[in-house]
């Protein structure tokens, strides 16, 4: 029975922590301009919008927060076998794989802006200077939480993987959770905020990004601002909530009917997404209603 | 064998150059012959497992609603990332599962690593209709369908201007949830069989006890798995070009040819994997 | 929405590229092989660098395969190079001294297989499709054969999975603190996927410039040689890790300083805490 609670109690805890880690994913994500929505950061220059967004492309996020995160725990594993503290080792791993991250963000930014050459976008050092930081100590966080949960699930909860290939299963599955809820937040809501609310993007509008804030020239600190509301909260629950239902139904369910309790609960808990989701789709369908289809041009 | 019950149907199929499958069902059976002549039965049995594994991989892929780069700006119907990584985003999540459950035997290993991919696509599929209804304002419309194949709601009044339409209609959801599951339950397969060949097999190859072997017996068969799946899954990437909105896209009826490959690169690849403690 | 990407001539030609490549690769394998001759883990570092020089001739494939526009983005392409690469090099690291061989034989094949199941069966017709799979299948063997040597000091398979603990001032043989017990080969993987994709992907558009892009690979390829370095010291002897480190750090210092300075040659301007320019410059 202790050792339920215990169990239980690691599982809030993984939960509590991937919840950390995928808000600050996004918010990482939309500082610098990763991921789908950069591909109108790289578009608009090309329609002759120059702007002082960050442009930070790396890899799609999941591969990305594939390597920080399985970086960060081979890290900690190695100091780990070095006989260190676990929690020093994180520390130390989370650090230097924020490092390679803030090298290959400015690389990314310069080379993609060096390579827009031909339609004027200069490069803003001081974009380097003053994002790269902020999305640093956003990644620090989220590798720490991450590396936390997988050092929890290997040490604490007994999954036989050793800790790198933990990070790489749990930096893909991030990146991949935190991409896809947060991006059209964004690349949407904020990239195009002068567009329709309520509706997608006319591919018309294209590369007409937003580059001038309430004062002054948007920058990506802004972005940041503004995403980390709705879109980094949506994902950081969206990540806590696939780690820890995770966790809860295998720790709490595993032993009855040997492990068939495990798997009849998570198909519950799928069923029950499903029936929230098509709850909410009827409820955008009624309250929100059909567009008007002729007319009404929007660019 | 249902590998080559899969790729069968498929010869007849449209979309199918019939030299290139009848080349990669030739080099299938070479495969399998070399394993034949070279492998024990429990090799044998695993390399089956593996093609199973390849097969449900590839197939998975197909269902999983990603909507590329125009996704994220509500020009596109879909998750917007990248088709490959969110199934291995969802297949892997899987497979932490199923590793987890290794011990229970491999049907509820199999079945819970399915759970796994499926759980993880559900939540994120979810979240993704919900940052787009409650942060946006936006309903879900299918650009290539009039109506819905689940619910047979219409789509192209709720899809706004200039655009092929947005969020994740009832049938893409339920698309991308059997794309975790077949994708779980492929990945944790491939890991199952493989870490079943090294379980027997390394001890004697180390010269070591079956306890000392199982890091090393558990790391060699996941990151086979993880590349494997990485394989098939950009391979079945490349056939629905990157983007596709579930199982009711037209691009979905390309799925055939994506088996005959997936079967022969998880073949090929599971060969490799095997013949590193044999022979 | 990406950008169009042009085929550009001029600068190095590709089979050269590829030679040195592949040449300065097995090459340096074969230094790192040193440490098992003259039995001593300092020359770990060769291993390193015969990665770095196989990340550069793998960067140069992927800007030649995504020039046609493959349609899943660049990331991918790297993904299925170390996916089909860590499968024929873990299965060459029995062939003890044969293992670089080995490994570049089997790539070759199961990336020519992987590249004519995407062009024929999956119908894509790319005409680099099958050269590009098999080039990018053995660099991501090499890769990962040349960062294991540099971790573990050596890639054979016993050494790639025997490691050992320190036990109160005993020195006992563990399978678990090992290269491959411990999964490190999953960072390693992860770390060579991101590197050889991300030279051509962060450099890709109008202006892209061949010397630029090869200078950034070379930089990724330091920089995951100064953590793999890192990890190493779990595994290798002090001395040597502490030398793969230094030689990582200066290469990846050099590689940097001259990465940017290639931008600022190759940047439309150069600008510190200034507005968007007025007149649109095009």
């Amino acid at each position: 029975m202790d050792n339920i609670v215990f169990s239980i109690g690691i599982t809030a805890l993984a939960g509590a922590l991937a919840a950390v880690a995928g808000a600050a994913e996004n918010v990482e994500s939309d500082i610098g301009s990763q991921g789908d929505p950069n591909s109108q950061v790289q578009l608009a220059p090309q329609m002759g919008y120059i702007h002082r967004i960050y442009n930070k492309a790396i890899a799609g996020e999941p591969p990305a927060w594939g390597l920080w995160i399985a970086l960060g725990a081979g890290i900690a594993w190695a100091f780990m076998a070095m006989q260190i503290n676990p929690i020093l080792a994180i520390v130390l791993g989370a650090g230097l794989a924020t490092f390679v991250q803030g090298v290959y963000s400015t690389t990314a930014y310069l080379g993609r802006t060096a390579s827009l050459s031909k339609f004027g976008q200069p490069v803003y050092i001081d974009i380097i200077k003053s994002m790269t930081t902020v999305t640093m100590a956003h990644a620090f966080v989220a590798i720490f939480a991450t590396v936390t949960l997988c050092h929890l699930m290997n040490a604490a909860l007994g999954h036989p993987f050793p800790l790198p290939l933990l990070g790489l299963v749990w930096g893909i599955a991030l990146g991949a959770a935190g991409s896809a809820t947060g991006n059209p937040y964004y690349g949407k809501e904020r990239q195009y905020q002068t567009q329709n609310f309520g509706a997608g993007v006319p591919i018309s509008a294209s590369g007409n990004i937003v580059r001038y804030a309430e004062a002054g020239e948007r920058n990506s600190l802004d972005n940041g601002f503004f995403t980390a509301k709705l879109g980094g909260a949506a994902a950081g629950v969206c990540f806590g909530l696939i780690v820890f239902l995770e966790l809860w139904r295998t720790v709490l369910f595993e032993k009855i009917g040997a492990g068939w309790g495990a798997i009849i609960v998570g198909v519950i808990i799928i069923l029950v997404f499903t029936v929230i989701d098509r709850f909410i789709e009827v409820w955008a369908r009624k309250n929100y209603g059909p567009y008007t289809k002729p007319e009404e041009t929007s660019s | 064998m249902s590998a080559l019950g899969g790729a069968k149907p498929a010869g007849g199929s449209t979309g199918i150059a019939p030299i290139p499958a009848i080349i990669s069902l030739v080099i299938f059976v070479i495969i399998f012959a070399l394993m034949y002549r070279l492998g024990t039965p429990l090799a044998m049995t695993a390399l089956i497992g593996i093609v199973i594994g390849g097969l449900l991989i590839g197939f998975g892929v197909h269902f999983v609603p990603v909507g590329g780069a125009p996704a994220a700006m509500g020009q596109a119907p879909g998750i917007a990332t990248g088709v490959a990584m969110l199934a291995a985003g969802g297949g892997l999540a899987g497979l932490f599962g199923g590793a987890w459950a290794a011990s229970q035997g491999t049907l509820v290993a199999v079945v819970t690593g399915a759970i796994g991919g499926g759980l993880m696509l559900a939540i994120t599929c979810f979240f993704v209709n919900f940052v787009y209804i409650y942060g946006m304002g936006i309903p879900a419309a299918s650009g290539k369908v009039k109506k819905d194949p689940i619910t047979g709601d219409t789509q192209p009044e709720y899809k706004s201007q200039g655009t092929e339409g947005h969020g994740l209609p009832f049938v893409s959801f339920v698309g991308g949830v059997i794309g975790g599951l077949l994708g779980g339950a492929g990945g944790t397969l491939i890991y199952l069989m493989l870490l079943d060949v090294y379980q027997a097999t390394l001890p004697g190859v180390m010269k070591a006890t079956a306890v000392q072997i199982a890091p090393v017996a558990v790391s060699l068969a996941g990151m086979f798995a993880i590349g494997i799946f990485l394989v098939i899954a950009v391979l079945a990437a490349y056939n629905i070009t990157g983007t596709i909105e579930g199982p009711h896209d037209p691009k979905f009826k390309r799925f055939p040819r994506a088996l005959i490959a997936s079967a022969v690169a998880s073949a090929l690849c599971g060969v490799a994997a095997i013949l590193l403690v044999m022979v | 929405m990406s950008v169009k990407i042009e085929v550009i001539e001029g600068g190095i030609p590709h089979q050269k590229i590829l030679i040195a490549g592949l040449v300065l690769a097995v090459i340096g394998l074969y230094l790192s092989y040193l440490n098992v001759i003259v039995g001593t883990q300092i020359f770990a570092f060769f291993g390193g660098l015969a990665a770095i020089a196989a990340l550069i001739w793998g960067s140069h494939t992927i800007k030649i395969l995504a020039s046609y526009g493959i349609g899943t983005g660049v990331p991918s392409a790297g993904m299925i190079a170390f996916g089909s690469g860590v499968i024929a090099f873990l299965f060459a690291t029995k062939f003890g001294l044969y293992a670089p061989i080995v490994a570049i034989i089997l790539a070759a094949v199961i990336g020519a297989i992987l590249g004519y199941l995407a062009n024929e069966v999956l119908a894509m017709h790319i005409p680099v499709m099958i050269k590009s799979l098999t080039e990018m299948a053995v660099v991501g063997a090499l890769t990962l054969m040349g960062f294991s040597a540099m971790i573990s000091g050596s890639f054979t398979f016993s050494a790639l999975t025997t490691g050992s603990t320190k036990v109160l001032g005993m020195s006992l043989p563990s399978y678990q603190t090992s290269y491959i017990g411990g999964a490190l080969i999953a960072t390693v993987f992860l770390l060579g996927a991101i590197a050889i994709q991300h030279g051509f992907n962060a450099c890709l558009g109008p202006g892209w410039k061949q010397d630029r892009m090869l200078m950034l690979t070379a930089e990724c390829g330091f920089l995951s040689m100064m953590v793999a370095a890192v990890m190493s010291a779990a595994l290798i002897s002090p001395a040597a890790a502490i030398l793969s480190f230094i030689i990582g750090l200066l290469g990846w210092y050099y590689t940097y300083m001259k990465y940017i300075e290639l931008s600022k040659r190759d940047a439309a301007a150069w600008l510190d805490m200034k507005p968007i320019p007025e007149v649109e410059g095009h």
